[in-house]
């Protein structure tokens, strides 16, 4: 019988795929016998008991787990250990850097504790100790499934497939990110590797941006309504922006729904993590009032000097180094998918710190005529701040710009919020966080300089991030949208929330406790029992008069 | 008044509420999860009024009366502006629309923010009296 022309095509393609199938069945076939051959020549236990001090006999192909011990070592075999030993690097990074970034709570600590005076000491250490619990218990509760519950798709690890719930909303023809709905309690099908790791990092995260309130409350905040404050942000204020920017929300799709670069860009979380707890300090230190003596009746302030400038700058210290947990971590991975550039990341977080303090510390020493150390200190923060958001999409001369700006416009945002706002922010977290986060933010839009490749995309946009300075206007629109979204509903939503508080709780500790000092009133203990006070000067006691 | 045994007890209360509101969230598709949730609320609204209830034992605290309706304008103020740079996403396609709206969004969220709320918060401030 004559064949048609398609029948040809046809039988030649048969022919064809047989041949092929066979050569990969035979290369398959010589792989397993190389294998084997390799198992065979490697060294024996016998070997291995004379001791390996060079290092050249452990670790051999008879370390790959085999599936089947008839079959002994096989391509499969190979290729699972591969995909694992994947896995397994991403999940260790991922983990330690998390553990890094958990030990910031201790530098914060020191912060705020040696900004603020001796006799509130126990009370500010107290308080940036318990935030952890509060934030951690809500975050596990709620928090995680509300930000990262969406989340699937991460092949860093390995996928986090039950992280498959993420409520949308349509509009204006688009369809629209709000909340994930999967991982509450970590229970059901989110019992899960990779799960627990991913909400480990994003936990020390959330406890970060926690954490920073604190710091603009202190010395006034009542324990009690910090407390709760401090567990409804875990629950609901940090994490509904995270999944926006994060967790698969609509901020993070402004790329591929309006074509607005990748998206709302924010790696490390200049916005998610810094302004989120930099505004949320502004809101409550709006409601909370300025403490007694802040400032004077024609509204020039007074400094309330803090009572140990070494715990400001140690606890930096180890703020600066949590950061290259916080930075270079947030590639979720060191295997794979560009996050070999985990190096230019850590440099870029360091040199941003570097020219952060010079610019505080040169601001204050040129204009006022002494080195500050506390601005110097916030400079180093305000210049870490500004780096987080663009350290994964930045060169390292674009961070030693972001950095220096940072440090000099902490050093105005700090006299703006108290000298024109009139508000109280006893260790300048208001300006270090709010301002200098919103200004990293800005700062993808401007320096991105698409050169970083995190496996070919970014937000599901093809691509890498590219500023404004490196030709794409658009990024800049997106990183705008995140600014006012952070201002407009993340502030908003926190004053809402502080001041229903204030409402049933009440924010503030009485008139008589705060110029005692709170340590004995709230917590029961001096930070310092055998310290002598000072008494305070007499213009505080004639507010507090005022106040009776 | 600070720190008393009664406020450690309702922020427990407050806490067990939490936590069952949560699991009824979690098992909402069950009756068990419906009455969970129920419960859940139950107790966060009862440990929100023994808050309320402890609150005047305070004493008094070294801040004035804020207007409310003052910052509940600027809270609105705030919001007003985001909502404008949203929108403007939907009104103006090409990018430098959608820059105008979302500056100027932010504008006027920060007219809130530094101008409304502050003096709100400050308008009866007791280092002014």
């Amino acid at each position: 019988m004559k064949k048609t022309l398609p029948q040809k095509f046809l039988l030649l393609a048969v022919v064809l795929m047989w041949s092929l199938g066979g050569l990969a069945h035979a290369q398959t076939a010589t792989a397993d016998s190389e294998l084997k051959a390799a198992s065979a020549a490697a060294p024996t236990t016998t070997t291995q008991a004379a001791g390996d001090p060079g290092g050249s006999t452990t670790g051999t192909v008879n370390d790959v787990p085999v599936s089947d011990a008839k079959a002994g070592v096989t391509v499969a075999d190979v290729g699972n250990q591969v995909g694992q030993n994947k896995i397994a690097i991403n999940f260790t990074w991922t983990l330690i850097t998390g553990f890094l970034v958990m030990f910031m709570q201790a530098g914060f600590a020191m912060v705020e504790a040696g900004l603020c005076r001796v006799k509130n000491a126990n009370h500010t250490y107290m308080m940036n100790f318990t935030v952890y619990a509060c934030g951690l218990f809500a975050y596990w509760l709620i928090g995680f499934a509300i930000q990262m519950g969406g989340a699937a798709g991460n092949g860093n690890l390995g996928g986090l497939q039950p992280l498959n719930g993420e409520h949308t909303m349509s509009l204006f023809g688009k369809t629209w990110g709000l909340w994930g709905t999967q991982g509450m309690l970590l229970s059901g099908h989110t019992y899960d590797v990779g799960v627990m790791v991913i909400f480990l990092f994003e936990m020390v995260f959330m406890d970060t941006a926690l954490t920073i309130v604190t710091g603009a409350a202190a010395e006034r905040w009542k324990f009690l309504t910090f407390c709760v404050s401090s567990v409804l942000m875990g629950a609901f204020t940090y994490p509904i922006f995270g999944n926006w920017a994060w967790g698969g929300g609509w901020l993070a799709a402004l790329g591929s729904n309006l074509g607005l670069g990748k998206g709302y860009c924010d790696f490390a979380g200049s916005g998610v993590v810094h302004a989120v707890g930099g505004l949320t300090a502004l809101a409550v230190a709006l409601i909370i009032g300025p403490r007694i003596g802040k400032f004077n009746r024609d509204g020039s302030p007074n400094a309330i000097i803090g009572h140990d400038i070494s715990a400001v700058l140690i606890g930096c210290f180890i703020l600066a180094f949590g950061w290259f947990g916080f930075n270079p971590g947030s590639t979720l991975g060191a295997s794979a998918a560009g996050n070999l550039r985990i190096g230019s990341i850590a440099v870029n977080t360091m040199l941003a710190g570097c020219t952060g303090t010079f610019g505080a510390m040169l601001y204050m020493w040129a204009l006022k005529g002494k080195p500050d150390a506390s601005m110097s200190a916030n400079g180093l923060l305000a210049g870490l701040v500004a780096i987080t958001a663009p350290s994964g999409f930045v060169n390292p001369v674009g961070s030693a710009i972001i950095g220096a700006i940072a440090g000099v416009l902490v050093c105005l945002s700090v006299a703006f919020v108290e000298s024109k706002m009139k508000i109280d922010d006893p260790v300048g977290a208001i300006s270090v966080h709010g301002t200098c986060g919103l200004w990293g933010v800005l700062s993808v839009g401007l320096f991105a300089d698409g050169k970083s490749n995190y496996g070919g995309a970014w937000n599901g946009v093809t691509g890498s991030v590219t500023g404004l300075f490196y030709g794409d206007a658009s990024q800049l629109v997106a990183q705008i949208i995140g600014i006012g979204t952070l201002i407009g509903f993340v502030f908003t939503f926190s004053f809402a929330l502080n001041w229903v508080l204030d409402v049933f709780l009440g924010q503030r500790v009485s008139a008589e406790t705060e110029l005692e000092g709170l340590d004995l009133p709230e917590m029961g203990q001096l930070g310092y029992p055998e310290f002598v006070f000072r008494p305070e000067p007499a213009f505080m006691h004639v507010e507090a008069a005022a106040v009776a | 008044m600070a720190a008393t045994k009664q406020q450690g007890q309702w922020f427990g209360l407050f806490l067990i509420g939490l936590t069952v509101t949560c699991a009824g969230i979690y098992d909402l598709s069950s009756g068990t999860g419906k009455i969970a949730l129920a419960l859940g609320l139950v107790v966060l609204v009862v440990s929100f009024l023994r808050f309320l209830g402890l609150k005047p034992l305070e004493g008094k605290v070294a801040l004035g009366a804020q207007p409310a309706g003052m910052k509940a304008v600027g809270v609105l103020v705030t919001a007003a502006g985001w909502l404008l740079a949203l929108f403007g996403l939907h009104l103006a396609s090409g990018v430098g629309g959608r820059m105008v709206f979302a500056i100027l969004g932010l504008g006027v969220s920060l007219v809130g923010v530094v101008l409304i709320l502050p003096a709100a918060c400050n308008k009866n401030a007791i280092w002014k009296a």
